[in-house]
């Protein structure tokens, strides 16, 4: 890999050069070509040249003096401040080539994105890093299921199953901990992580893995200014008092105060879903499949799922539930819209690692793992979000229409395979198809609608 | 041919700091600038220095910490070398304290050659070998060949 690179600081004596330096030192670790152009007060030196910023496969900018990007007009270009180049320069040089491709025209709005970019930047470091828990975690649950059927029944396989099940639930401490670690750097993991774990066994889902991750990332930011120790005792503060009391602090807030809203909330929409039945059929589909994506495996589509599953308790032999078949289908069609929109419809919407991921969401898609849109709802909840809520609500309609029904509560396609266990099969393919098809135009419209907005704004 | 001795002069060299805070350590470097007359008025400087950490603290991890100040009471520019075992309460990015403390003072307008030099001293700093080497060094010869 051949990365350029320029780096500022506002006096232009020391950290301009320290930047430069420990970039070079990382780069040259993991074997990669750097050159890396210093813009102090001697002025610009060791410029790159047009041939070199052609041949190279990403730019980063690490200062915190404006430093003119015109040069790089259609390249992966990261930009961060100086000091994260001196603090943690082999993180950059994982984050740069998925950094977004930078064009002259946007000048406006990356002003405008300067002030967001914190947050985002954020964001993206914790997804970055979750990506490929989500993706090892839910190949490895659907090699299970192809290997010992839909139970994973086989040694073999429920060792398989497991494993998928320890890569995908570490997740969300790594979604945490990597968002706080962006936040304030190795202080920041361990209350990120914490806060991540806990976000999961309330079933807070991704968004609560988020908001834990911030909440840990601001506290050790915050803490780190005021928490003053006589010298004697200040070489504790990383080791003990930090994670002591950012753990305890993130973790009783994520506990008491963001948990008692979560939990009322599962419970609220448990009851509610419960008073629900005698309600018409479809309407009943369209609910539950919107439910099913509008937060990925969080509490309303846990809530959604257990309404499912519970469905199956009274069934006798030989008989399925179409309350099931509804909620499972449309829960597979967040990740396979995504993929669709990632890898067919709008490939260049997406950076390179989201491609990769997209992927593989095929695979958790069709492996009834809604986790598998995570990464791409993480980095644009809105859009996503709004997006595969309608093709699941779609789904789940279609799925009720057409009679279809199951009795088992997970397997995906690995359903439909098995003669006889799905009712109308072939149209229950169809209710998935139609479904992934709406919410894959539509995340793509979307996201292109947005694009074109910011350059109208231009 | 300018060299790392003409800026950082032996009087400008303090193994064994006395200061445990910041600020208290950034003035007892400074008050050697005032001493060899670099530095015409050292609150002027001290001032100039502590805006810069107001901006993002100097105390680059590992230990170190290089507070600089571009100040008209500069007359040329100058790195002071302080060394502290206890340890300084710094704020740095990593949250250790400081042990390693290069103070430079630089004029509103100075020619390139002191300026390359200050650059390549702080290329220096980021090479673990060489911060371990200052850690352990104990006579003012030995500090210039480091940066040789």
């Amino acid at each position: 890999m051949k990365i350029v690179g320029i780096t500022s600081c506002s006096t232009g004596i020391a950290h301009t050069y320290m930047a430069a330096e420990n970039l070079e030192i990382a780069a040259k670790k993991r074997n990669i070509e750097i050159k890396v152009e210093t813009q102090g007060s001697i002025g610009a030196e060791n410029v790159l040249t047009e041939q070199e910023i052609a041949d190279a496969d990403a730019v980063i900018i690490a200062a915190s003096t404006s430093v003119n990007k015109d040069r790089f007009n259609g390249k992966r270009l990261l930009e961060v401040d100086v000091t994260e180049a001196i603090d943690h320069p082999d993180d950059l040089f994982d984050r740069a080539p998925n950094a977004a491709i930078y064009t002259t025209s946007a000048d406006v709005k990356s002003e405008a994105k300067a002030e967001k970019s914190g947050i985002y930047s954020h964001l993206m470091t914790g997804v970055s890093y979750m990506i490929p828990f989500v993706v090892a975690g839910g190949i490895c649950i659907a090699l299970a299921f192809a290997f010992g059927g839909i139970n994973a029944k086989g040694e073999l396989a429920s060792a398989i199953n497991e494993l998928g099940g320890i890569a995908m639930g570490l997740m969300w401490p790594i979604l945490g901990g990597y968002v706080a670690f962006s936040i304030a750097d190795r202080p920041g993991l361990v209350p990120g992580m914490v806060a991540g774990m806990i976000a999961s066994s309330m079933n807070a889902g991704f968004l609560g893995a988020l908001l834990g991750g911030f909440l840990a990332g601001y506290t050790v930011h915050f803490l780190k200014k005021v928490l003053k120790l006589p010298p004697a005792f200040s070489g504790l503060l990383p080791v003990l008092i930090l994670p002591v009391i950012s753990v305890l602090f993130v973790g009783l807030v994520m506990k008491f105060i963001v948990g008692i809203p979560i939990t009322a909330l599962n419970e609220g929409i448990t009851n509610w879903l419960n008073s629900l039945s005698g309600m018409n059929s479809v309407l009943l589909g369209l609910l539950l499949g919107g439910m099913m994506a509008i937060d990925l495996a969080g509490p309303i589509g846990k809530a959604a799922y257990f309404f499912g599953v519970a469905s199956l308790t009274n069934l006798g032999v030989g008989e399925t539930s179409m309350v099931m078949a509804a909620v499972m289908v449309s829960g597979m069609v967040p990740p396979l819209a995504m993929a669709l929109s990632s890898t067919v419809l709008g490939k260049n919407l997406y950076s390179k690692e989201e491609r990769e991921a997209g992927k593989s969401a095929w695979v958790l898609g069709l492996s009834f793992i809604s986790e598998g849109a995570i990464p791409f709802a993480a980095a644009d909840p809105i859009r996503v979000l709004a997006s595969v809520t309608v093709g699941s609500a779609i789904t789940g309609a279609l799925s009720m229409i057409f009679k279809c029904g199951i009795a088992v509560p997970h397997g995906g396609f690995f359903v439909f395979l098995i003669p006889g266990a799905v009712e109308n099969v072939l149209l229950y393919v169809l209710a998935l198809a139609i479904g992934t098809a709406v919410s894959g135009f539509l995340v793509t419209a979307v996201k292109v609608f947005s694009q074109k907005k910011q350059t109208a704004k231009e | 041919m300018t060299e790392i001795r003409d800026v950082l002069k032996p009087a400008f060299i303090n193994f064994d700091l006395q200061a445990t805070d910041k600020l208290a350590a950034i003035s007892e470097l400074a008050s050697t600038f005032v001493s060899k007359g670099v530095v015409t008025n050292e609150s002027v400087y001290v001032k100039a220095v502590m805006k810069r950490e107001e901006e993002s603290t100097t105390g680059i991890g590992f230990g170190v910490a290089i507070p600089h100040g571009k100040s008209a009471a500069v007359t040329e520019p100058s790195l002071a070398f302080g060394r502290s075992q206890a340890g300084i309460q710094y704020d740095s990015m990593d949250g250790k304290p400081v042990h390693l403390m290069f103070l430079i003072a630089v004029p509103e307008t100075s020619n390139d050659e002191h300026l390359r030099i200050l650059s390549k001293l702080s290329r220096k700093l980021m090479h673990e070998d060489v911060r371990q080497k200052l850690m352990t060094v104990t006579n003012i010869e030995e500090i210039y060949q480091i940066f040789e």
